[in-house]
């Protein structure tokens, strides 16, 4: 118990250290880069709860292709002008301060709620078990809100896909 | 870990001796791949060096150690040092999870005054029940050995790699995935030893309330899973970035791609994560479609053990392990072979041809299989009902 603790703390400590790095570096790509990290540390905080199938899709998913995507695109970009555009100005102010606000909000709402989090569970989850109750609740109690999030993703992959065919690029319409 | 002192070193040491197992495979697989390209080319290939040029290989391993290092002077040193490392971790973590023999059972003994109660070791370093989504979580972290290799080289060359490593690496892991979930389907488990197990006996299915047995051939996924097999042999050689998906250090192109400015032994780091990789892929294709540790008329748990009747419970099932991992071992050389043979016969595809493939033929193809398999299962396993 006391290994699973100073397990759990310096977990924690290197999460948080990660995610402040994230946010504070001013240079896009390490700030990335500290993400991918973070996403790691978040995947491990899940399979510390047992939870080892939302680990690794997190690993698959966030870890390995969204954030690999995010450093390629960051490398494109023209990272100058993107920095000073975001330093400066009341837009950028103003997204700041409800950054800031929302952040607050949140660990807020974190606070409140750890309490309950404490409680022991009704029904504790078998280990190898866990995988096949996500699976059953993903097609009957939540079966609505997945199929809304699948169409959403396919409206935004049409979406950029018939943006990139009118913005020119290898597979342009000419 | 365990729950003694023996439970936990013996673990422990499993896990190292696994380790240097995959960094021990690579100056065996240069070797191979230099006399098996001259072979292939016509060639001698490197036989001055001692016998059949083995000793070529020590020869390189003082030359990567004595080398001089260098760190380019407008580069990230950090980033820069850190990628070789990380190009080691995915294929080690990765090997560790993966079944290479069945495990071991050691009955209770006596030892330095006080009595060790029985055992059971697993041939592998660990184990957790999802086997499957903790192998590809970890090799989908591949990419960032590049990425930060190219990004923190700070040169033109190695950023052009890392940027074509990463956009390969994402095109072929959701074909890589896809086909991996038509496996799953079918042996309805994510463990690894579970999927070998099932593949022991001889091929035999339940349709529509029929069974169907046919008793000279084994119960492999190659069997069921043909598009399947085709499809993760091809996604992993991308995965591995061998020839014909090379692009991230076409030398042609690009001098030598993510690794330009690495010299020594932290190019030698790469090496070693890319034939960890094949290691790894080639572990995989015969875990999935081709028995894992069991060839099933002759050489199954069963059958191999009862060879082993006059021994101790203790060392028939260390005998029977080992049997068994050489036979694993023998398929794993096999297909590494093949990425080999593969390497030094086809000509590298152009980038156009690369993301085409990826995207417009094995995705599709991934996906249809993924729906077929899910339907012909279920059809199987209700006997049309329901």
């Amino acid at each position: 118990m006391l290994w699973e603790a100073i397990g759990f703390y310096s977990l924690a400590l290197f999460l948080l250290f990660f995610a402040f790095k994230t946010i504070t570096v001013p240079n896009p790509i390490h700030a990335a880069l500290y993400l991918v990290l973070t996403m790691i540390g978040v995947a491990a905080v899940f399979f510390h709860l047992g939870a080892e199938f939302i680990a690794g899709v997190q690993m698959i998913v966030y870890a390995g292709a969204v954030m690999v995507l995010f450093v390629m695109v960051l490398m494109l970009f023209d990272l100058r002008a993107e920095i000073r555009s975001f330093s400066r100005g009341l837009f950028s102010g103003a997204l700041k301060v409800m950054s800031a606000a929302m952040l607050a909000g949140l660990a807020l709402g974190a606070a409140n709620s750890s309490v309950a989090i404490l409680e022991a569970p009704a029904a504790p989850l078998g280990g190898g078990d866990i995988t096949r109750q996500l699976g059953i609740m993903l097609y009957t109690k939540y079966l609505y809100a997945f199929e809304i999030l699948g169409i959403l993703l396919l409206v935004v992959a049409v979406g950029v896909v018939s943006v990139s065919r009118i913005k020119g690029g290898t597979h342009a319409r000419h | 870990m365990g729950t003694d002192a023996f439970e936990i070193t013996v673990n422990f040491v499993k896990m190292v001796l696994i380790f240097l197992m995959m960094v021990q495979i690579v100056p065996l697989l240069v070797w191979v791949e230099r006399r098996g390209s001259a072979y292939i080319q016509n060639r001698f290939g490197p036989n001055r060096v001692g016998p059949l040029g083995l000793m070529q290989l020590l020869a390189d391993a003082v030359k990567f150690l004595t080398k001089e290092e260098f760190v380019p002077g407008r580069g990230y040193p950090f980033i820069y040092y850190a990628a070789p490392v990380v190009a080691m971790i995915p294929a080690t973590l990765a090997l560790n999870a993966l079944p290479l023999s069945i495990p071991i059972h050691v009955e209770a003994f006596q030892m330095m005054g006080s009595s060790w109660g029985p055992y059971i070791f697993k041939f592998q370093g660990y184990d957790f029940g999802i086997g499957i989504v903790f192998v590809l979580g970890v090799s989908s972290l591949a990419a960032y050995a590049l990425l930060l290799a190219g990004y923190g080289s700070n040169n033109k060359y190695s950023m052009y790699g890392a940027l074509r490593a990463s956009a390969q690496t994402i095109s072929y892991e959701l074909a890589m995935g896809l086909s991996i979930v038509g496996v799953i389907l079918l042996f309805n488990t994510f463990s690894f030893s579970e999927i070998i197990t099932q593949q022991a006996g001889p091929l035999s299915f339940g349709f529509m309330g029929r069974n169907v047995e046919i008793g000279w051939l084994p119960n492999w996924g190659i069997f069921y899973q043909p598009l399947g097999a085709l499809i993760l042999f091809a996604a992993l050689f991308a995965e591995a970035n061998r020839l014909p998906f090379d692009l991230p250090e076409a030398e042609g192109e690009l001098v030598a791609g993510y690794h330009t400015e690495y010299s020594g032994f932290k190019f030698n780091m790469f090496f070693i994560g890319e034939y960890g990789h094949m290691l790894v892929a080639s572990i995989l294709m015969v875990i999935f479609f081709f028995g894992g540790y069991t060839l099933y008329p002759w050489l199954t748990p069963e059958t191999v053990a009862a060879w082993f009747t006059g021994f101790s419970p203790t060392q028939a099932s260390l005998l029977t392990a080992l049997v068994l991992h050489v036979v694993m071992m023998t398929k794993v050389v096999f297909f590494l072979w093949i990425f080999i043979w593969v390497r030094w016969t086809l000509p590298r595809l152009r980038y156009d041809q690369l993301m085409d493939l990826g995207w417009r033929t094995m995705l599709p193809w991934a996906l249809f299989n993924t729906v077929a398999t899910a339907i012909i299962v279920l059809i199987a396993r209700t006997g049309g009902v329901n």
